[in-house]
């Protein structure tokens, strides 16, 4: 029975994982729907919304309820600028150029939070109650629970834009065919703005849950490449992939490290990363394309 | 391809014009080398240390040096990084007479140990206690300014040990050469001491969330848990989630997670946090701690503990140096080996509060303390272990 | 100003060098690499013995992606591969270096035919991930076969011998190192006069038509793979015998970027551009030594500042160099040539 219990804690820690997990593969497949760039900078951008949300609550001493917004506000700027400034210039270039632009962004982010913050690893303020939470006899740490709610409803939301809102039906439009969407008024550079914007801003946002739990560090953007594999797992763009995809690893990862160890958790990961490739190359949920001469 | 080797070819010369200056500055001076992490993951040690070799060196020679010659700190940064650490490695001995040499990693001393062995004349402390590097036969001419990974651990469970026998424990090691360092020999000196080891979680490198490994510590209840291969993320949130738990487990701690200032940052939660501590705090107001009032002399604020092993370490170069020199030798990296382990009942100044020995490559002694919340600083809760005793 | 070369026969044409000038330019780089090792002393040749390592497995990683159009994030493990079975065979083994340093090449080709297999379903974007994944499987290897790995304390390395002489000097291992590295060099150019190297550059530029035209890609990209981690096993080889220790942490993530970077900053596509590229990353670091050194009146904590100015300099590269000058310094050098030929009248 106990037994039963255990597996029961560690698989909702593992959702819990998951689903920030999910939420840094829904800034993966944001910026990746509308403009076609897997940007591995996210796990940086996720590492820069940790610092920015601890300059503006530890720094100057703002209340949690002020600097989680001007965080994701940050992040989303910083977006916007990165979008403007370095990616835009790279239209019409290879993907793989694009690609590797942003691991130089990657590299820029870190040094530069190094540079203001210095290298040593930072505790949060804390924001988020740490009592205990249980459900039924099971225990869950309130923080997981909080990233698994915040999680869940900003990826809900999402759903829901993609679905009703013009914007979001723009995007879809730009997604499935560039050109067409220009042809329809749709004004195309707006929206790879705007993906960027939101894409950053949710990076951000999941950067502050995750310094919460972990600490902040400027080594933090390593978790962006756990969120890589959910997204090649789940498929590059699919929104419903990032959530399956990164609730799925989350708890495949917590069970590996409870009952093999945590050694294990990296090589199982980039195992199923593999295993998926060769399957299903284009993701559990995403498009496959067909590739004409 | 021809401006590359042009400008290598200018850096030569500049290289050579700075290869013949040693000779005449080795009448003069003695100096120390060393490769810094002033930047990068382990920057809040390196810095402390840096200061802590640097102070003791500028009392020295305010003490008129050794023999009259002044000593002279050489570094540079090296990012915490074993390639740019060799880089500045070569950098200082390619232009300056070095025959004590203060690395920055176990990487670093493990790759330039056979060097060392090689040219034979220098002698390499640093900032890494691993074990592996605590064997005279295969590195003679390394040296450890305290106890290495295992014997700090070996000090707590010696505690533990005779706090409460027979108490069952946890280990739990970060999955890096780091952590796993002293994984054997704490299984091996549980088992003779009667302890018994009930857990063994070893986390991955970047884990953030460790509810999972708090499950584990909840079901198997261990009396002391003894973490291994962290500065300080994640022990709060380990601690903090074993407490809301109701667990009464005992977490303890290896030297370079006992800064008294990091816990002091982390607050509440770190009340009655333990671990092992081979020197001295800059807050502890001994008697017998004359080193302590000078430095809080100089240091007007609290030092971070890397302070204090980069100014015993300093300290210990320097005598063994002295000791050299008084005996008319050559400084080789043998003769100062050998002055090194000449070292008996050596008073520290306090720093370390037992007159200390160096019968190997490292000084196998430390004290068990205690994060106070209130008071905001570590306090002893055991006397001086040496071990071996 | 030289008016043009006429080539009157294939051969001619296919020449690695074909003019006067660059005849007498490449005699005079030869001149110099012997001459380096009696003028520099230990620390530039560290750095000159380093950028050589870099370059092979730079020369390497090119012809996979700059020539075959696969991306790879996964050299500098098979850099480990090679370092680990030098290390290996001279430890259990005890024969002789030249033997060592291709079984190291053999073996990291082998492990580098495995992991291109996934490039026959998945290319581009996917593949780059797909060699992540291999580098971080092969670090979880390197930490846990102990036996063969040495495990977390890896594996300390005997230093090379010739004749009964040990190599423990930059001197003296200048002198295999070099050499190793200008005929790896020469055969990576000599690929490109082959039917071999042209099938590469028909799949990078577009895989498809090359299968259309008869090129089986499925051989052709595995044989990149090989002829790629060959290189980078072969570098990783030098570089054990160099460092004369090996760790799972002596290749990161991290060096894998590195070595792409330098392709992309020297030139992707041109052996000049791994050579250039790989010299190029590797001294930055070090001239921002200098540079910071010499801010130091200005900048009170310029030496705390340097390791970020590096990290923010390398990203900086990468951007700058894709955003503006895609084709890398041999570009640049090109333009620099065709100044200097077509002096006095402007390109």
């Amino acid at each position: 029975m106990s037994d039963w219990l255990f597996f029961i804690e560690v698989s909702l820690a593992g959702l819990g994982s998951g689903a920030l997990l999910a939420l840094a593969a829904l800034a993966f497949v944001l910026i990746y729907k509308a403009t076609q760039v897997v940007n591995l900078a996210v796990g940086e951008l996720l590492m820069l919304g940790g610092y920015l949300f601890f300059a503006f609550a530890a720094g100057w001493g703002l209340p949690a309820w002020a600097a989680v917004p001007l965080a994701v506000i940050g992040g989303g700027l910083v977006g916007a600028v990165v979008e403007r400034g370095i990616i835009r210039p790279m239209l019409g270039e290879s993907a793989i150029s694009v690609f590797m632009v942003t691991v130089g962004l990657g590299s820029v982010l870190i040094g530069l939070v190094e540079l203001i913050w210095t290298a040593d690893p930072r505790t949060l303020p804390a924001f988020i109650s740490t009592k205990p939470l249980f459900l039924g006899e099971a225990y869950v740490s309130r923080k997981i629970a909080v990233a698994f709610a915040v999680a869940a409803v900003v990826i809900g939301i999402f759903l829901l834009l993609f679905r009703f809102w013009r914007g979001g039906v723009a995007l879809r439009a730009t997604a499935t065919d560039q050109a067409a969407a220009y042809s329809c008024g749709i004004n195309v550079p707006g929206v790879f703005s705007i993906a960027w914007i939101v894409g950053c801003a949710t990076a951000a946002g999941a950067g502050i849950l995750l310094g919460a739990i972990g600490g902040i560090s400027p080594t933090m953007g390593v978790f962006g490449l756990s969120a890589l594999v959910v997204v090649i797992v789940g498929g590059l763009d699919s929104i419903l992939g990032a959530l399956v995809g990164g609730l799925a690893l989350g708890l495949i990862q917590s069970w590996t490290g409870t009952y093999l160890g945590g050694e294990y958790t990296n090589v199982v990961t980039f195992g199923i990363l593999i295993v998926a490739l060769m399957i299903r190359p284009y993701g559990l949920f995403g498009t496959h394309e067909i590739e004409r001469l | 391809m021809f401006r590359m080797t042009r400008r290598a070819a200018l850096g030569a010369v500049a290289g050579l014009t700075l290869a013949a200056g040693p000779a005449l500055a080795q009448e003069e001076e003695i100096v120390i080398g060393a490769s810094l992490p002033l930047t990068g993951v382990f920057a809040f040690a390196g810095v402390a240390i840096e200061s802590g070799l640097n102070d003791y060196i500028t009392l020295l020679n305010e003490e008129g040096g050794i023999d009259g010659k002044p000593v002279r700190l050489v570094y540079e940064d090296t990012g915490y990084k074993v390639e740019q650490s060799l880089a500045v490695f070569n950098k200082i001995t390619s232009s300056e007479d070095v025959h004590f040499y203060y690395g920055d990693s176990t990487g670093f001393a493990k790759t330039i140990g056979p060097e060392i062995e090689r040219s034979g004349d220098m002698v390499l402390a640093g900032a890494s206690f691993a074990t592996e590097l605590n064997d005279p036969e295969i590195h003679p001419h390394a040296f450890i300014t305290g106890p290495d990974y295992s014997e700090m651990v070996e000090i707590l469970l010696e505690y533990i040990a005779e706090e409460s026998p027979g108490a069952t424990v946890a280990m739990i090691n970060s999955d890096t050469e780091f952590g796993r360092d002293p994984i054997e020999r704490t299984k091996a000196k549980a088992e003779e001491l009667g302890l018994d080891i009930v857990l063994e979680i070893v986390t991955a490198p970047g884990a953030v969330d460790v509810s999972t490994e708090v499950l584990k510590l909840r079901r198997s209840r261990p009396d002391y848990a003894i973490f291994h291969g962290y500065v300080l993320a994640p022990l709060p949130e380990f601690i903090t989630q074993a407490k809301e738990l109701g667990l009464e487990t005992q977490f303890m701690g290896t030297f370079w997670s006992m800064d008294s200032k990091q816990w002091a940052d982390v607050g509440e939660a770190a009340d009655g946090y333990m671990g092992v501590m081979p020197y001295r705090y800059y807050h502890d107001t001994a008697e017998d701690a004359p080193m302590l009032d000078k430095i809080r002399e100089m240091r007007g604020v609290y030092q971070h503990s890397g302070y204090m092993q980069g100014f015993l370490s300093a300290m210990l170069m320097t005598e063994a140096t002295k000791r050299v020199m008084a005996s008319g030798e050559e400084l080789t990296g043998d003769t100062l080996k050998a002055a090194l382990n000449s070292i008996q009942d050596f008073d520290t100044g306090g720093i370390i509060g037992v007159p200390i020995s160096i019968p190997g490559n490292s000084v196998p002694v430390g004290r068990v303390y205690r994060f106070d919340a209130a008071a905001g600083e570590m306090m002893p809760v055991s006397d001086w272990i040496t071990l071996g005793d | 100003m030289i008016i043009g070369t006429a080539k009157e026969t294939y051969r001619a044409d296919a020449a690695l060098l074909t003019t006067r000038p660059q005849q007498t330019w490449t005699g005079v780089l030869a001149l110099v690499l012997i001459a380096l090792p009696f003028t520099l002393n230990d620390y530039w040749l560290y750095l000159v013995c380093l950028m050589t390592i870099n370059a092979v497995a730079a020369t390497g990683l090119n012809i996979l992606t700059g020539f075959t159009g696969l991306v790879s994030l996964g050299q500098a493990a098979f850099m480990a591969v090679g370092a680990y079975t030098v290390a290996w065979m001279e430890r259990d083994l005890g024969t002789p270096f030249p033997v060592n340093l291709v079984a190291g090449g053999l073996v990291a080709a082998g492990i580098g035919i495995v992991v291109g297999i996934p490039s026959l379903r998945v290319k581009g974007l996917y593949l780059a991930i797909a060699t992540i994944a291999a580098s971080f499987i092969l670090h979880f290897l390197f930490v846990h076969w102990e036996a063969v790995t040495g495990g977390n304390t890896g594996i300390n390395v005997a230093p090379a011998r010739i004749l009964g002489t040990e190599l423990v000097s930059y001197f003296g291992l200048y002198w295999i190192i070099m050499p190793i590295t200008v005929l790896m060099v020469l055969g990576a150019a000599n690929l490109f006069r082959t039917r071999i190297g042209r099938a590469f550059i028909a799949i990078r530029d577009r895989d498809i038509s090359a299968e259309v035209l008869g090129i089986p890609l499925l051989r052709y990209k595995l044989m990149s793979f090989a002829i790629a981690s060959f290189y980078a096993g072969v570098a990783g080889g030098l570089w054990a015998y160099f460092f004369r220790v090996i760790t799972p942490d002596s290749f990161p993530f991290m060096a894998s970027v590195f070595l792409l970077a330098a392709i992309i900053v020297g030139g992707m596509g041109t052996i000049i551009g791994a050579l250039l590229g790989a010299a190029f990353m590797t001294l930055v670091p070090e001239l921002l030594r200098f540079v910071m050194d010499w801010a130091s009146p200005w900048l009170p904590n310029a030496t705390v500042l340097l390791s970020p100015v590096r990290t923010i300099v390398f990203g900086l590269l990468i951007i700058g160099f894709l955003v503006f000058e895609p084709q890398g310094l041999a570009e640049i050098i090109q333009r620099v040539r065709r100044f200097f030929r077509l002096w006095p009248f402007r390109t």
